[in-house]
């Protein structure tokens, strides 16, 4: 816990100290591009102290820290409106965007994993893993493309942007899925394949354990543990897709927020972004080890000690 | 290596149509013209004309130039940071390892698209703050490499040699230690180019990346979008390209990091075995026919360097209430031929021959007659306690899972507790629900033959039951194997390297070497006159009272392979 915040402060600092090491950040210059050229003197005057642009970096930046902790994360340059404000209202639909991927990639991904490294007759392995490689190798934006051409464009099923129902939903999902479901079963698979070599999954054989038996009570539990860290990072992954995604299919959230904020250079959004983002990207990963260690009972034995 | 770079071929193909862009492009990527604008692939335009007219195939080739270049640059910083950052980490150690190690974890637990996009935002997008946006978190894996390698090389002797020979530590550090950390870090690049080419074409899709006119392809699709269903010219081709690129990049690392099972597309099927005869023959059933008669057993394993002979026609026999040892050095083929009979070696072993269970052939038998020989017929202990008990899985279950199917949770579980007190383990109700690293390697063991009891089996294999295990408590695991063969009238079959060990258990003694039996016979006619020459090296090295303290140790010495007579 004590480095996810470590990782969040360096993170934001960073962030922080690069927006004041960048020129075009005085006080005279954010006036103007908030109160167009003719802004005044006490205009600038009030920006420079409510910034505290006269302080080292590091007092700045424990400005904008404890304002952040309370909730105030500045406001818009872009549209002058409470950063905060803008995130709580896009937060949900980016929510509602990855949870919805999160769950088919790990569904799918599993039930790849696990089918290319049990079953050990036919073409079906294969093709899994030939499908596993290109899903992790199509870049998603072009990914996009293919299916707004085959489904939108020539078949005419499914919009290309928008939030209205279930129709809408289905190729922002997908694309973002693809990519964490084929590494996510890459993964799986190895992991499975290796732990069916193990020594007790023999023994369980050998008192008579079925092999469908086997790979759900022996080789799974211990071939998720292995995949879990991996599984998380990918479930970030689709966090941090939505940057791509919503912008493609036009979807209101988050990332395509963050990605209009980059490129108005609206500094307060990009550092609140970055910071909403880290702080998901981080607990997602984290809490791979938290369950690592409620499920391995030798984990949790050193955990009470 | 060879289909390493096979796999790797479309990536080299792409770098080097990008380095020869120039000579290569049939016209200037940016030579416009508006007369011939969108233009679908002709003779004078292979792929075609984009909305202002320039021709496609220029474009794309010259975009190959502009992603390998910005990979290259890159690459190149990532792994010159990354290897000497975790190449001096490890080498100094003490609180700059600390640090190294902490910024490495810090910067792999980034989201690293993010921090690119933040970076050009706050910076502004121009060519040297992309590359600074992608190369700040990519030297993270490098490094980590690199600490590996270099710390896997200052704990081996050659390391130890060259200090103690006087070499001048920078010498060291850059003859000898960059390049053992260079190695790896070159092999994980051939797979890190895919994620680079991803990364730009990324940004540049965003609008963030590399900006018109110079063609890259991520850029080339953004500007393709109004064209998507009206010209398929404009998007396929550069969405073909990057995919190439990160594909290759993915089957190399495929090839280097998976387990060689899973590399191949299809699995291979050993030859079919011969049709089982599961005719049980009434001569068999005596009360003196072997439970488990093993008939020119042969295993042969199907391994990418060719196929390997494991066992070579071997032939053993136990009855029940008899104590059988198998004894050979390790890869004798000893423990494969115990296994074997059970279909328990997986798939790539190819067993023949005839092992028959109270008279059921096993060899070529279904997977549902051989799950019901498996326990109930045939207990196996295994050789190494601590791997052959799931540690995710209480003792408990792991016990009852040979128990006969039918018996209600409390029956079950009262027969486990009585299993588990037969086998000598002290308080055994306390045991059911604990996990198996709670254990010692002795309780193991014990736990691992009441699981190969539970089933009631007729014979009991145990293989090296107590390799694992410190001497004391060898020995009371193989008096507690005597004990239960004799209590339970089981037909013992006990594998080990150690003549010594069994000399005073076994009835009959069963010599393997090379996969092959070379003695067989009652154990006190065996120890008192064997006549191969390999056995009597065995017996010789069996500690006796009376010899002299000084004999020379010969188990296994190659001579006897020229002596032998085969």
């Amino acid at each position: 816990m004590l480095t996810a915040v470590a990782v969040l402060l360096v993170v934001t600092f960073a962030t922080f100290a690069l927006v004041r090491a960048t020129p075009g950040n005085t006080a005279s210059s954010i006036a103007v591009r908030q109160a167009g050229p003719g802004a005044t003197q006490e205009q600038v005057d009030r920006i420079r102290e409510e910034l505290k642009l006269d302080d080292s970096v590091v007092a700045q930046y424990g400005v904008w820290l404890s304002r952040a902790v309370s909730g105030d994360l500045g406001r818009s340059e872009k549209t002058g409106r409470p950063v905060a404000e803008e995130i709580a209202e896009k937060l949900p639909r980016t929510l509602f965007l990855a949870l919805g991927s999160t769950l088919i990639a790990v569904v799918v991904g599993f039930a790849a994993g696990i089918v290319s490294a049990a079953v050990r007759r036919g073409p079906l392995p294969g093709v899994l893993r030939l499908l596993a490689l290109v899903g992790a190798s199509v870049p998603a934006f072009w990914m996009a493309f293919l299916l707004i051409v085959v489904f939108s464009e020539r078949l005419g099923l499914l919009p290309t942007s928008g939030q209205a129902g279930p129709a809408s939903w289905v190729m922002p999902w997908v694309v973002l899925a693809v990519p964490a479901a084929a590494t996510i079963s890459r993964v799986v698979a190895v992991a499975l394949a290796e732990a069916l070599r193990q020594p007790y999954v023999t023994a369980a054989r050998a008192r008579g354990a079925s092999v469908r038996s086997t790979i759900w009570r022996d080789a799974l539990p211990n071939a998720a543990a292995a995949t879990l860290n991996v599984t998380a990072l990918q479930v970030g992954m689709v966090l941090t897709g939505t940057v791509v995604v919503e912008t493609v299919f036009a979807w209101p959230g988050l990332g395509a927020w963050f990605v209009a904020s980059v490129e108005f250079r609206d500094n307060w959004a990009i550092l609140a972004g970055v910071l909403v983002f880290a702080v998901g990207f981080i607990l997602i990963t984290r809490t791979a080890d938290v369950v690592q260690t409620v499920g391995d009972p030798r984990l949790r034995e050193e955990r009470i000690r | 290596m060879r289909r390493g770079l096979l796999l790797g071929l479309p990536l080299l193909l792409i770098a080097l149509v990008g380095a020869l862009a120039p000579w290569l492009a049939p016209a200037s990527p940016n030579a416009t013209d508006l007369t011939a604008s969108l233009q679908p692939p002709s003779a004078d335009h292979w792929l075609g004309t984009d909305q202002l007219g320039r021709d496609q195939l220029s474009r794309i080739v010259h975009a190959a130039r502009t992603s390998m270049a910005m990979a290259a640059v890159v690459m190149a910083i990532a792994i010159t940071v990354g290897v000497s950052v975790g190449a001096v980490g490890a080498y100094v150690g003490g609180v700059v390892d600390r640090v190294v190690t902490a910024a490495v974890e810090l910067a792999l637990s980034v989201p690293s698209l993010l921090l690119a996009l933040a970076i050009v935002g706050i910076r502004g997008n121009s060519l040297p703050n992309l590359i600074f946006a992608l190369s700040v978190l990519a030297w993270a894996p490098y490094a980590r490499i690199a600490r590996g390698a270099v710390l896997g090389y200052r704990r081996s002797a050659a390391s130890d040699a060259l200090v103690g020979l006087g070499a001048h530590p920078l010498r060291i550090l850059f003859v000898h230690v960059v390049p053992s950390a260079a190695r790896p870090s070159l092999v994980f690049a051939s797979t890190d180019v895919g994620a680079v080419v991803l990364a730009t074409a990324g940004l540049s899709f965003l609008g963030l990346g590399i900006t018109p006119p110079t063609p890259e392809w991520g850029q080339m699709l953004v500007e393709s979008r109004p064209y998507l269903g009206t010209a398929w010219w404009l998007w396929l081709p550069p969405g073909l390209a990057i995919t190439a690129v990160a594909l290759s990049g993915n089957l190399v690392s495929e090839h280097v990091g998976v387990p060689p099972e899973l590399r191949r597309w299809r699995m291979r099927r050993p030859s079919a075995p011969r049709q089982p005869e599961r005719v049980v023959l009434p001569a068999e059933l005596d009360a003196d026919a072997p439970l488990l008669a093993v008939r020119e057993l042969r295993v042969r394993f199907d391994t990418p360097g060719g196929e390997v002979v494991a066992a070579d026609g071997v032939d053993y026999e136990v009855r029940a209430g008899e104590v059988l040892a198998v004894v050979g050095e390790s890869g004798s083929g000893k423990t494969v031929s115990s296994l074997a009979p059970l279909g328990l070696l997986g798939e790539q072993a190819l067993v023949e021959g005839s092992a028959r269970f109270r008279g059921t052939e096993l060899v070529g038998a279904d997977e549902q007659t051989l799950r019901m020989v498996r326990g109930a017929g045939i207990g196996i202990v295994f050789q190494d306690p601590y791997a052959a008990l799931n540690p995710l899985r209480r003792i408990g279950s792991q016990v009852a899972e040979g128990l006969p199917l039918g018996l209600s949770k409390d029956d079950a579980r009262e027969r486990v507790v009585e299993l588990l007190g037969s086998v000598g383990l002290p308080e055994p109700a306390s045991l059911v629900d604990r996990y198996p690293h709670e254990l010692s390697g002795g309780m193991r063991q014990r736990v691992l033959i009441a699981a190969a009891l539970a089933g009631d089996p007729a014979v009991l294999i145990a293989d090296e039951p107590t390799t694992a295990l410190d001497v004391t408590t060898q020995a009371e695991v193989l008096t507690l194997l005597q004990k239960l063969g004799r209590d339970r009238g089981l037909a013992l079959v006990l594998v080990s390297h150690d003549l010594a060990v069994v000399a005073d258990l076994a009835d009959r003694v069963v010599v393997m070497r090379h996969g092959r039996v070379v003695e067989t016979g009652p154990t006190a006619d065996v120890l008192a006159g064997p006549r191969h020459p390999y056995t009597r090296d065995l017996v010789a090295a069996i500690p006796a009272l009376g010899r002299t303290p000084g004999t020379r140790f010969v188990t296994g010495v190659d001579h006897v392979v020229e002596e032998a007579p085969c």
